[in-house]
Formats: structure tokens, sequence, C-alpha cells
């Protein structure tokens, strides 16, 4: 009775999480280069990516993870070498619906001809911050949702 | 006067089967006339999915079988994936191996102590040995990010160094640790009730544990020494010096004690093992993908509740031919049946309770 408290009251105080937590994933779409290491190294299949050629590079247009088959492993993290994709400390990744449970990380059009000379056009949706990617996403679930159906 | 005997369903969701693990008792009043366990509710077909996954691939899936002592399933496969590969493990990987190893050991073993405790009635021993296991889970969750799931090792190695915060951390738990056993006696073992209810309890006798196959705890219990860490020593251990504690009677009460015994032992344990815990890379120098010569290899580690073995079967390809896994909580329950005949049906509870299964990995 006379020991310290050894829980926390959760929604208002919270737990400091350390770095290698294994939370919501985070990629930087400048870095990836379109490689596909991190969907081979999955062992559910849970990363789906679309690319297209733009000149001689490989061009990121979709990134999907298909979250609820994920277990959190870190082995995507650990095969990405250009350092794109992360952890986050975000772990309250609940859902009402199933179809918002898929996470989309990167939904763009391929950049056109003309404009992927302009580095800093072909960067643009990715740097906007996370204003245009919330917009993204929401895109992209509207996507996502006809697919299935 | 002769009574008709009844048939009661125990589980599959009870909260003193553990997990979702079912036994048909046939009664007689309320003594047991035959117990007939029906494990397969939690069977997921992890061998199968192995085929299907490549060497590497397989690691997480083997956390997910014994879930209390994930780190040691994760030694138990990458083991023989070792021996298939013929490479050697750096000194520093097999150091922090027996250092998380233990560390799952004990976890384990706590939640073995705390749930018979609650399993005997006495619901405050499990939240003591739940707020110690707490700080195991959280120096899990800063080496590798996860509590539970950890897939920390890798073949020929393991997948990230020690971070800066842990020794320290660990030091002081380590410290803690015998006055954390201490509190353990004085509150389960020494309680009067505890002792009534599971001394001389489902007593096995040695030879019916060796028929039986039993390992770990179970065994050493009944007072036969075997112990894979002293008896066929893998990594590091025959470099480090504890003892392996032995039941005399074989009952519940013995089974119980020897877990807390094999606590402090492994506490012990992780102090060499810091003291001596070398410089150096942590991973060997293994081709990005594995692909090992066809054959077999078979090999076996102590876990917190046996010997688990884990065989391979490779055809040269990089996914693994046939996997199977040994599962010590699986091979342990073979003798339920035989023990609970004769007992009362609150002492299938205290026996069930002092095989420590995790249905994780009876059912695979
Ligand atoms: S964490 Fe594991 S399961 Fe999840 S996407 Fe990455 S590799 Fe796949
Ligand atoms: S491994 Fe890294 S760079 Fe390659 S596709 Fe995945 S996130 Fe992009």
């Amino acid at each position: 009775m006379l020991a310290q408290k050894v829980t926390v009251q959760y929604p208002d105080e919270k737990i400091e999480l350390p770095d290698r937590f294994h939370g919501r994933f985070e990629l930087d779409a400048d870095k990836c280069i379109a490689c596909m290491l991190c969907a081979n190294a999955c062992p559910n299949k849970v990363i789906q990516m679309e690319r297209a050629k733009v000149g001689k590079k490989q061009y990121l247009t979709k990134y999907v993870m298909r979250i609820e088959y994920c277990m959190f492993c870190g082995l995507c993290v650990e095969a990405c070498n250009q350092d794109a994709l992360h952890f986050s400390k975000v772990f309250n990744m609940n859902q009402y619906f199933r179809q918002k449970v898929r996470l989309i990380l990167v939904d763009r059009p391929v950049p056109q001809e003309e404009e992927a000379g302009e580095a800093a056009d072909v960067k643009r949706p990715a740097t906007e911050g996370t204003a245009g990617a919330k917009r993204e996403v929401a895109a992209g679930r509207s996507a996502a949702k006809e697919g299935e159906s | 006067m002769k009574t008709q005997t009844y048939f009661l369903n125990l589980g599959p969701q009870h909260p003193s089967t553990h997990g979702v693990f079912r036994v048909i008792l046939e009664l007689d009043g309320e003594v047991v006339v035959k117990a007939t366990p029906v494990p397969g509710y939690l069977h997921r077909g992890v061998e199968k999915l192995a085929e299907a996954r490549t060497y590497t691939q397989v690691i997480p899936y083997t956390d997910r079988m014994d879930y209390l002592a994930n780190m040691l399933m994760n030694w138990g496969y990458v083991e023989a994936v070792e021996k298939l590969l013929g490479v050697e493990v750096p000194e520093r990987a097999q150091y922090i191996r027996v250092i998380v190893g233990e560390l799952s050991r004990i976890a384990s073993h706590l939640i073995a102590v705390g749930s018979y405790a609650a399993d005997i009635g006495g619901l405050t021993g499990f939240l003591y040995t739940f707020r110690d296991r707490e700080r195991i889970v959280d120096l899990f969750e800063m080496l590798t990010g996860s509590r539970m799931t950890v897939s920390y090792f890798r073949i020929g190695g393991v997948a990230d160094d020690l971070p800066e915060g842990f020794i320290p951390l660990l030091q002081k738990f380590l410290a803690d640790l015998p006055g954390l056993c201490d509190e353990y006696d004085g509150l389960i073992t020494g309680n009067e009730i505890f002792q009534a209810r599971t001394k001389f309890v489902g007593v096995i006798p040695p030879e019916k544990a060796i028929n039986y196959s039993l390992s770990g705890p179970n065994l050493r219990a009944s007072g036969v020494n075997f112990d894979l860490r002293k008896n066929r020593p893998y990594g590091v251990y025959d470099r480090l010096d504890f003892e392996v504690p032995l039941g005399k009677n074989g009952d519940c009460f013995d089974r119980f004690v020897c877990r807390i015994k094999e606590m402090r032992q492994s506490g012990r344990i992780i102090q060499q093992a810091l003291k001596n815990l070398p410089e150096g890379p942590i991973q060997a120098k293994v081709p990005k993908v594995i692909r090992p010569p066809a054959g077999e290899a078979y090999t076996e580690i102590e876990s917190s509740k046996g010997i688990f073995g884990c065989y391979i079967v490779s055809d040269g390809s990089n996914k693994p031919y046939r996997v199977h896994f040994r599962r010590p909580s699986f091979i342990n329950l073979g003798c339920l049946a035989e023990l609970c005949v004769g007992w009362k049906v609150a002492d299938v509870i205290a026996i069930l309770g002092s095989l420590d299964i995790v249905l994780g990995e009876v059912d695979c």
C-alpha cells in the first residue's frame, strides 16, 4: 500500500515510447526508389506498390500497406537500404470500418514527361505536408473501397 | 451407492485453461473418472505457413508459438537454420542471445508463477508477478520495438545491438530480482492454503516423467536432472556457471517452486553474460538470400517450458521444404489425462496450471 504506483492514467498520462517502437509506418517518398525490396521482404505480402518509369528512374506512384495483415515484425524496414521506410510512435490505428484500416502512404499521379525534368515539381506532392497527405489518403481510401467491392 | 457418471466440459473458454483449451471430464460426483484433453483451437498451421516463406520470413511466426517466451522460440528456429547453413555466430551475438533468452525465461516463469497463484485462488500473486514482468517487457520494447512479438533473432546473429540505457535498466532489474523472488516465496509459496492445495497433488514419479517425455521444470520437479543448457550446452552456456534446481516429490508444489528457483538462476546467468559481454559484430556474414544446401537439421534448446526442437528439411531453395517444431507444452500435456484421474475438479485446475502450458505452442 505504501509502494509507489506502477500504473499511469492512460489518456491523460502516457508512457514515453522507446525510439525503436514499432508503430504506424512512415514513408519518405522522396527517398524511395520503388525498388520493391520492402515488399519482397514481407512475410505476409502486406506492401503493395505501383510504379512508373519516369526518364531512367522508377517513380513510385502508389504505396499501400494492407496493415490488417501486418505483424509489425520490421523486416520491411530492415530491408530498405534507402532509409525511406520507418516506424513512427503512433500506435492508435483503430478504425471503425474495415476499409479504412488500409494504410495508404503514397498515392500520386505520374508526373508528365515535360515536368519530369523539374525536380521541384516531382517532389511537390510529398513535401506539401500533412494537409496534402490527408487529402491523398482520403482519395486513396475511396479508390481502395471501389477496388474491393 | 452407485451413481451415474456425467460429463463436464472444462473450456475451451475458461480462464484456468490458460488459453483456448478444452478438457472433457467424466465425473463421478466431484471425482474425475476420465479426462480427455482436446487441443487444437489455436492451430494456425505455422509449420505449413513456413513452407511458403523464406527462411528469414519464418522468424516472426515463431514468436507466436510460445508468445510468453518469444525470444527462446526465435532462438530454437534460427539455431536449426544456422546448423543447416554451417554459420558461426559471433561472440557478442551469442552473449546477447543468452541475455534476452534468459530474460524471456524469467518473463515466462513470472507468468507461470503468477497465473498459478491465481488458479489456486490468490489473485494478489498474479498482480505482483505481472508488475515485475512489465519491466522485462519494457526492456524488450526498448531493444526490439515490440513488447511480445519481438522477432529479434536473425539467422547468424541478432537484429540490433543493445540500445543505450538498456544495460543500466537491466542491471537494476537483476539487482531487484532476488528480492522479488523472496516476495513471491513469502506471498505465495509460504501460504498455508496454497501448500495444502498443491503438495502431493498430481504427483509424477521420475520414471513416469521420463516415459511421458516430459522436459523442462516439469521433468526436473520430479528429481530428474536434465537441462539441455548443462547436459548438451549450446551457444555459450558451457562458459556460464549456474545450478539446475530440482524437485523431490514431482507434485504441483515442486513444479511451482522449481520455476521460482530457475528465475534466480537465470538472473545469475544474465549477470555473468553481462560481465563477459564482448565487443564485436552482432551478425555473422550470411548471404542476402539464404539458400541452405539440400539436407536436414535438427536442433534443440531448453525453452522455459522444456525442450524446444526444430527440424528443417531443405531442398536447396530459398524456402524450407518442411519445418517441424517439437513444442514442449504439447508434449508435457500428454500426461494430463492420467494425472487427473482420481482428483477433484478443483485439483484438475491445480494440475493443469502446474504443467504451465501455453496454447500458442500446444497448437502451433
Ligand atoms: S512489419 Fe513485417 S508484416 Fe508488416 S509490412 Fe513489414 S515485413 Fe510485412
Ligand atoms: S525498400 Fe525502401 S526504397 Fe525500396 S521500395 Fe521499399 S521503401 Fe522504397
